[in-house]
C-alpha cells in the first residue's frame, strides 16, 4: 500500500492521485522554482509602450509560430490556439503547458511552472511574462510582467537561463 | 471454432501493423515463440498464448491466407478501412507480481479515422419547452430567441417540432421538414408562460413527435429545456429516456437557473447518450442551445457501446468520460454506452482498473470491443477490438514516465470525484467532512489556475460550515463547473 503524503490515506499500488485530498502520490508535491542570482540575469528592462502594437490590427492570422531551444536545437511548432503558455509541466498541480520546458533543463534554469505566454491578436504574436520567479527577457530586455509585447520573426526570448529563438514564418516560404 | 477464429486480431497478437511484410511478421513470430514457448523458463505464461501466436503466423505467414484474412478483416469494418481510429494509452506497462491487489489506468481516445469521410445527416429534432409560470419574463424571452436562431441555421431538409410543457404538454409545431420558417417563428414567439412543471408530460409529446419521423438515416434528438422540479415523476421520466435511448433517439436536457433537479436532468441525458448543461444565466441559452443543434450537425456514429472482457481477477472499478465533457460512466453488464461521436469532437474515457495478484509473465487483463454505428456512411455497423497486455515482474517495476494525457485527464477527474464525495458526505449528514473535502477542492482548483471555479468551492464550503447545507446554486456551479475542466484550460493565476 502506498500512502498520501498529504492527508495520510492508504492507496493501492499504481494510485496516481489521492481520492481524498487530490495530491499526486507519485512525488507527494510540486518541485518549487528557485530564483537565480540576479547578477546572472540581464538588467535592462524592455519599454512596454514602445512595442505597442498599432499594427496588430489585421484580420489575417499570422503565420505558424515555431520555437527552437537554442542549447538542444530542439524546434517546436506551436499549436495555433489563442493563448498558447510555456513553463514547466507539473501534473500534480495541473499545469500542463503546451511547451513544457523540463526537457531543456528548465528547472535548473529557473524556468517557472507558469512562466510565460503567447497570444495572437489579430496578425500579430504578443509575448507576456506572467510573474515568473526569474522574469522573460525579449532580446536581452526584461520585460515587465502581464504587460505583452510584440514578437517577431528572429526574436530571442530567454526564460531564467534558458535561451529560444521565434521563428514566424511559413514553412514553405523558407524554401 | 469458426466464430473464435473470427474474433482474433492475427496483427495484434504478433503486434505488428497491417501493413507489415512478411520479413517483420516472420521476425515478430520468432521472437515472441522465443518468449510463450512453453519450455522457456524466463518466463511463466499460459501455454495459449503460444497457441494463439502460432495460429496467427499460420495465416499471415501464407500470402494466400493473409488475403483472404484481410479480406475479412475489411467487411467486418476493422483493419485499415475502419472508420473509426482509437488510441489507447496506460498508465504502466509493468505491473508488480508482489502485490495483491494494485491499480492501472487506460486512457481511450476515440475519433473517425482520418481520411474517413461522412455526410451531414439530417436532424430530426424536437424542442421541448418548460412553458410553466416560473419561466416568464427573460427566460422565455431568451428561450425563444434561441429557437429563432436554431430555426435560421436548420437545413430545410431538416425536421423541427416544437413542445410546451407545464401542467400538460401542447404540440406548437408538428414535426415536419424546415419549409415555412417565417410562421414557425411567429408559433414560438406566441408561446407564453403559465401553470406547474410536469416534464413527463413534455418528453412523452416531444417523443412522440420525433416517432414520425425516427428513422436510422437521420439524427433523432430531443432538447429539453426547463427551469423547475417536476414531482412525483422522476421514475417515468427515466424509463422514458431509457426506452428513448435503445431507439437512438438522444435527449439533452438544460437547466436553467438554480432550481431544477441536476441529478435527474443528467440521467435522462445519460441513459438517452445525450448530455446535459446548466444555464446560469437566461442569456446563456442562445450559445448553449447553438453549441448542440451544431454538434448534433457533426454526428459521425452512433449508438457507440465499449464492452469490457475482463479476464479474471481483474475489474473495471470507475470509468469516466473525460471528453466532450467530464461524466461518470455506468457500466451495465460489462457495458458502456457512450452515445453518439461527433466528427469534430473526440471522445476520451478513462478505466480505472484494479487487478489481484498474478505470477510474473505476460497477461492479457482486459479486451476492448468497441461497437459503432457509422451513420455518416450508411449506419455501416463496426467493430474493433484491442487487448490489454501487461506484463507482471518479480520485483519493482522499472519506473517509467506515466503518459501527460493521462495525467492531466485524471488530475481533473480527481476533482471531480472529490466533488460528487463531498455531496455524498453531506447527504449523510457529515457536515464537517464535507466542508473539509470541498476546502481541499478549492486548493486543487486554485493550483489549477481555476480561481473562479475555487472561489465558489470556498464560498460554499463555508455555507455549509454555518448551516448544514449546500445552496442549489454553489452544489451546480460547482458541478458543472469541474465537469467542464476537462474542455478548455482556462488559467487565470500563475506561480
Amino acid at each position: 500500500m502506498i500512502e498520501c503524503p498529504s492527508c495520510g490515506r492508504k492507496h493501492r499500488p499504481g494510485t496516481l492521485f489521492c481520492s481524498e485530498c487530490g495530491v499526486y502520490l507519485p512525488t507527494g508535491g510540486p518541485l518549487r522554482t528557485e530564483p537565480l542570482p540576479e547578477e546572472e540575469l540581464p538588467i535592462s528592462r524592455a519599454n512596454p509602450w514602445a512595442s505597442e502594437p498599432a499594427q496588430g490590427r489585421g484580420e489575417t492570422p499570422p503565420a505558424p509560430l515555431r520555437i527552437e531551444v537554442v542549447s538542444t536545437g530542439r524546434i517546436i511548432q506551436l499549436p495555433s490556439t489563442p493563448e498558447i503558455h510555456i513553463g514547466r509541466l507539473d501534473a500534480a498541480h495541473g499545469i500542463f503547458p503546451d511547451l513544457d520546458l523540463t526537457s531543456d533543463g528548465g528547472l535548473e534554469s529557473g524556468v517557472s511552472r507558469h512562466h510565460c505566454k503567447i497570444h495572437q491578436r489579430g496578425s500579430t504574436y504578443l509575448v507576456e511574462d506572467v510573474g515568473s520567479a526569474n522574469g522573460t527577457f525579449l532580446n536581452g530586455q526584461r520585460l515587465t510582467p502581464y504587460l505583452p509585447h510584440v514578437l517577431k520573426n528572429g526574436d530571442e526570448l530567454q526564460l531564467g537561463h534558458i535561451l529560444l529563438k521565434v521563428i514566424i514564418e511559413n514553412p514553405s516560404d523558407a524554401q | 471454432m469458426n466464430a473464435q477464429v473470427e474474433d482474433k486480431d492475427y496483427y495484434a497478437i504478433l503486434g505488428v501493423p497491417q501493413s507489415a511484410t512478411e520479413e517483420e511478421i516472420k521476425q515478430a513470430y520468432r521472437t515472441l515463440a522465443r518468449r510463450y514457448h512453453p519450455d522457456s523458463r524466463t518466463e511463466n505464461v499460459p501455454t495459449t498464448l503460444f497457441h494463439e501466436v502460432q495460429a496467427a503466423y499460420a495465416v499471415l505467414s501464407d500470402p494466400a491466407r493473409r488475403r483472404a484474412y484481410d479480406r475479412r478483416l475489411a467487411k467486418m469494418g476493422i483493419g485499415e478501412q475502419a472508420a473509426i481510429a482509437w488510441d489507447i494509452q496506460l498508465s504502466q506497462t509493468q505491473l508488480s507480481a508482489q502485490y495483491e491487489s494494485q491499480v492501472f489506468y487506460v486512457l481511450v481516445e476515440i475519433r473517425p479515422a482520418a481520411g474517413s469521410k461522412g455526410e451531414r445527416l439530417p436532424l430530426n429534432l424536437c424542442l421541448v419547452i418548460d412553458n410553466s409560470t416560473s419561466m416568464q419574463g427573460a427566460r422565455l424571452e431568451h428561450v425563444k430567441r434561441a429557437a429563432h436562431q436554431i430555426i435560421d441555421e436548420l437545413d430545410d431538409s431538416d425536421i423541427l417540432g416544437v413542445v410546451t410543457f407545464n401542467d400538460r404538454a401542447e404540440v406548437v409545431i408538428p414535426a415536419r421538414p424546415l419549409t415555412n420558417r417565417i410562421h414557425t417563428k411567429a408559433k414560438i414567439s406566441s408561446i407564453i408562460a403559465n401553470g406547474g412543471t410536469e416534464i413527463l408530460r413534455g418528453l412523452q409529446a416531444g417523443l412522440a413527435e420525433i416517432e414520425k419521423h425516427r428513422s436510422p438515416q437521420v439524427v433523432n434528438h430531443l432538447i429539453l429545456l426547463t427551469d423547475g422540479q417536476t414531482y412525483g415523476d422522476e421514475e417515468d421520466c427515466l424509463a422514458v429516456a431509457r426506452l428513448a435511448g435503445s431507439q437512438r433517439i438522444g435527449i439533452s436536457a438544460m437547466g436553467i437557473g438554480e432550481d431544477w433537479n441536476d441529478e435527474l436532468l443528467d440521467q435522462i441525458a445519460n441513459q438517452s447518450g445525450g448530455v446535459s448543461a446548466y444555464i446560469a444565466s437566461p442569456g446563456q441559452v442562445r450559445t448553449l442551445l447553438q453549441q448542440r443543434v451544431r454538434g448534433l450537425g457533426t454526428v459521425f456514429a452512433q449508438g457507440l457501446e465499449l464492452t469490457l472482457h475482463c479476464s479474471e481477477g481483474v475489474q473495471v472499478e470507475n470509468a469516466f468520460r473525460a471528453l466532450p465533457h467530464l461524466e461518470r460512466l455506468t457500466v451495465t453488464n460489462g457495458t458502456i454506452s457512450l452515445g453518439a461521436l461527433q466528427t469534430d469532437a473526440p471522445l476520451s474515457l478513462m478505466l480505472e482498473v484494479g487487478v489481484a495478484q498474478k505470477p510474473p509473465g505476460e497477461h492479457r487483463l482486459l479486451r476492448l470491443e468497441l461497437n459503432a454505428e457509422i451513420s455518416a456512411q450508411g449506419n455501416r455497423r463496426e467493430r474493433i477490438w484491442r487487448d490489454i497486455v501487461l506484463s507482471f515482474v518479480p520485483g519493482e517495476p522499472t519506473p517509467q514516465p506515466v503518459p501527460a494525457a493521462i495525467l492531466g485527464t485524471l488530475s481533473k477527474i480527481t476533482i471531480y470525484r472529490m466533488q460528487e464525495h463531498a455531496w455524498e458526505s453531506l447527504e449523510r449528514g457529515k457536515v464537517k467532512e464535507a466542508t473539509r473535502q470541498l476546502e481541499r477542492i478549492a486548493t486543487r482548483l486554485f493550483d489549477l489556475g481555476e480561481s473562479q471555479l475555487a472561489r465558489s468551492a470556498m464560498l460554499e464550503a463555508g455555507r455549509i460550515a454555518r448551516s448544514g447545507i449546500s445552496t442549489p446554486k454553489g452544489r451546480k456551479e460547482l458541478k458543472y463547473g469541474t465537469r467542464s475542466l476537462t474542455i478548455a484550460p482556462r488559467r487565470k493565476s500563475y506561480d
